[in-house]
């Protein structure tokens, strides 16, 4: 066991002994987990390093690196923290209904940038630190995806 | 239409709608012996209300507002596919007057009440005076919209107070004011909701009652004067003021309380020529008194709860209202049997704010067995897209009484299987464990009160969860037939090993 390290929400855990895994359904990821005492079961997505583990309508991310994965994600983590351009991205799947900034503009930490409609509610997307607008990726009327470029800031 | 109901004015139903409600109104079609013709865009080619009407027209692109919402592709699509009526459904064009008059002009039969009655109560501070007027208790507040220069006695109202829109419902353009050097921010914001929305910009403040109940009437009026009241539901359990769990009938709501409800119910529609089916909502305080909130022309997305406790088919009875059928007395106010609950399965994260998720449904395992029913639109490998709402489903149970109804409740969604994506199922799982819920003594701060973002994840669940995908991975990269695969000491170094060629591979 010592081979693997595990994370969930970047928090290291240690894997307990004795947890047996039975697939139900293969293709579908349905398994029961059980140890002898207790017994559930869960949806399992994924492969290699990430992991979705569904266990109680709880959908949790995991992380199942060797020893070689893990320096080498900590060597990703380490050069990504330096500074410059930042991306601002779509937090929800959405309507752009209004963009309030423009290319070139210099804005505020907290800034109000642009207005994405989802689930009948309007949110507003603020600048995450302050900068200059350097592209706008979106225009209004244009649904986006989670994740999707909205703009970049320097 | 039945064989037995004499001259019959349709025997073809378009049904103006996608997703669960589609497939609602194509079944009760189906066992009425009328054929149903489904709309779709170019997003839902593939959905299973497609496959289960008996004819299906395109009407647009994937966007609403050029399909579902555009009255002039849904009409045309009638009249191409032959069909003699229209049933709206829910949400998109159901409460709009201009569709319902559209099909009215195109000779087709609406299913569903009167475009003016819509008009009369789409407008929801003209439906408060109106409603005042016939002496039914309104939350307090004003009767008038409220203009942007002019400061409101907020003294009078109280705070925490609420702005809403006028052309309001559903959630939309409200606002929280707990103090009055916020009204003018909020206001402007709750105006530019209102007027993105629903194309009018008017608003309109009223107290916010709490702790309250969200407590609504299911309604049933024929065209020969009769109206049914069947029953109450109780849809408290909230998140930014719109309903997440519906149950009926109301833990709250004692014989002399629904008296009253049905009482105000039928005096507010009373404003209106109504008949088909409708919904009155009302917040109910902690004094057991009931204060008007809205009324909704169309079918609520929770009409299942009632149909439960009823035993009778909302949908059946509003086509056949809609061909002239009549109510017998026996159905005006039913006795209701048992406590049936749904639960409101989303594709939205719980954990962070109840937030819309796109992504596909990888795994769909429903619940089966005694009591229970499931309305869904989903299918493994759906794609869910964000042009429209994200509900996946309704899980429903019925039991014959309110503890039973809980522990119904717990063993479907212990049963109920989810992969591909974050939704709402584990807050359901943790609500059917919380005393308020069980007790049934809860309100609708319930979720911002009780919930907040969440509980942490518990450590032995994270536990579980390493040892599943440690399991995964080993079984995995071992064998891929492997049947099983086991965390510990005995069988370590075998699938350590395996898991380290696999990254080696990468």
């Amino acid at each position: 066991m010592s081979e693997l390290h595990v994370e969930i929400d970047g928090r290291g855990v240690d894997v307990p002994q004795g947890w047996r895994l039975a697939w139900v359904d293969r293709l579908a990821g349905i398994a029961r987990l059980d140890n002898g005492e207790r017994s559930e079961l869960v949806v399992v997505e994924g492969q290699g390093t990430a992991w979705h583990v569904n266990l109680r309508g709880r959908r949790i991310g995991v992380q199942v690196r060797t020893r070689r994965e893990q320096l080498l994600a900590e060597a990703e983590v380490a050069s990504r923290s330096h500074g410059g351009p930042i991306e601002v991205k779509a937090t929800l799947p959405g309507l752009v209904v209004a963009i309030e900034t423009e290319v070139g503009a210099e804005v505020e930490e907290g800034a109000r940038l642009l207005t994405i409609e989802a689930m009948k509610m309007q949110n507003e997307v603020r600048a995450p630190r302050a900068g200059r607008v350097v592209e706008l990726a979106v225009e209004a009327g244009r649904t986006v995806a989670t994740g999707a470029l909205l703009l970049r800031l320097e | 239409m039945r064989k037995d109901s004499g001259a019959v004015p349709f025997d073809s139903i378009l049904v103006a709608n996608r997703g669960e409600i589609a497939i609602r109104v194509i079944r009760a079609c189906r066992e009425l012996g009328i054929r149903s013709v489904a709309v779709y865009s170019d997003a839902d080619e593939g959905a299973m209300h497609v496959e289960l009407a008996d004819v299906a027209e395109r009407i647009g692109p994937r966007s609403a507002s050029e399909s579902y919402l555009n009255i002039g592709a849904v009409v045309e699509a009638a009249r191409r596919s032959r069909a003699q009526a229209v049933h709206p459904g829910y949400g998109f064009l159901s409460e709009n007057a201009d569709f319902a008059r559209a099909v009215i002009e195109a000779g087709l039969v609406w299913i569903g009440p009167p475009p003016a009655t819509q008009e009369a109560l789409g407008n929801k501070l003209a439906a408060r005076r109106a409603v005042a007027d016939a002496g039914v208790p309104i939350v307090p507040g004003l009767l008038v919209p409220l203009t942007d220069d002019q400061v409101p006695d907020l003294s009078a109202i109280g705070l925490p107070a609420m702005l809403k829109a006028a052309a309001g419902g559903g959630g939309r353009g409200m606002r929280r004011i707990d103090r009055a050097e916020d009204l003018p921010d909020q206001l402007q914001a709750a105006r530019r909701e209102a007027q993105s929305a629903f194309g009018d910009g008017t608003v309109y403040l009223e107290r916010l009652v709490q702790p309250a109940r969200h407590i609504e009437v299911q309604l049933l009026g024929d065209q020969h004067g009769h109206l049914a009241t069947l029953g109450e539901r109780d849809c408290s359990v909230q998140r930014r003021h719109q309903k997440l769990v519906e149950e009926s009938p109301s833990p709250a709501v004692t014989p002399e309380i629904r008296a009253a409800l049905y009482d105000s119910a039928r005096r507010v529609a009373g404003t209106v020529d109504f008949h088909n089916a409708a919904t009155v909502e009302f917040l109910l305080d902690t004094d057991g008194n009931h204060h008007f909130l809205e009324m909704n022309t169309r079918l609520q997305v929770e009409h299942g709860v009632t149909e439960l406790v009823t035993g009778l088919d909302i949908v059946a009875w509003q086509i056949q209202i809609a061909a002239g059928e009549e109510l017998p007395d026996a159905l005006l106010e039913p006795e209701l049997h048992g406590h049936a609950v749904e639960v409101r399965i989303y594709a939205e994260d719980p954990w962070n704010d109840f937030r819309p998720l796109a992504g596909s449904v990888t795994t769909w395992r429903p619940p089966q067995g005694p009591g229970v029913r499931m309305d869904g639109a989903v299918r493994e490998g759906l794609q869910l897209t964000p042009e429209y709402d994200p509900l996946l489903g309704k899980l429903m149970v019925h039991a014959a009484d309110r503890p039973a109804m809980v522990a119904r409740l717990r063993r479907a969604l212990d049963e109920m299987l989810i992969g591909g994506l974050q939704t709402d199922l584990g807050f359901h799982r943790w609500l059917v464990d919380q005393p308020s819920f069980a007790s049934g003594d809860y309100h609708t701060g319930l979720i911002v009160v009780e919930w907040g973002s969440g509980p942490e994840l518990a450590h032995d669940l994270a536990e579980m969860a390493a040892a599943a995908a440690t399991a995964a991975r080993a079984s995995a990269s071992t064998r891929p037939s492997a049947a099983s695969a086991t965390t510990g000491t005995a069988t370590t170094s075998a699938w350590a090993a395996a898991a380290r060629r696999e990254a080696l591979r990468r």
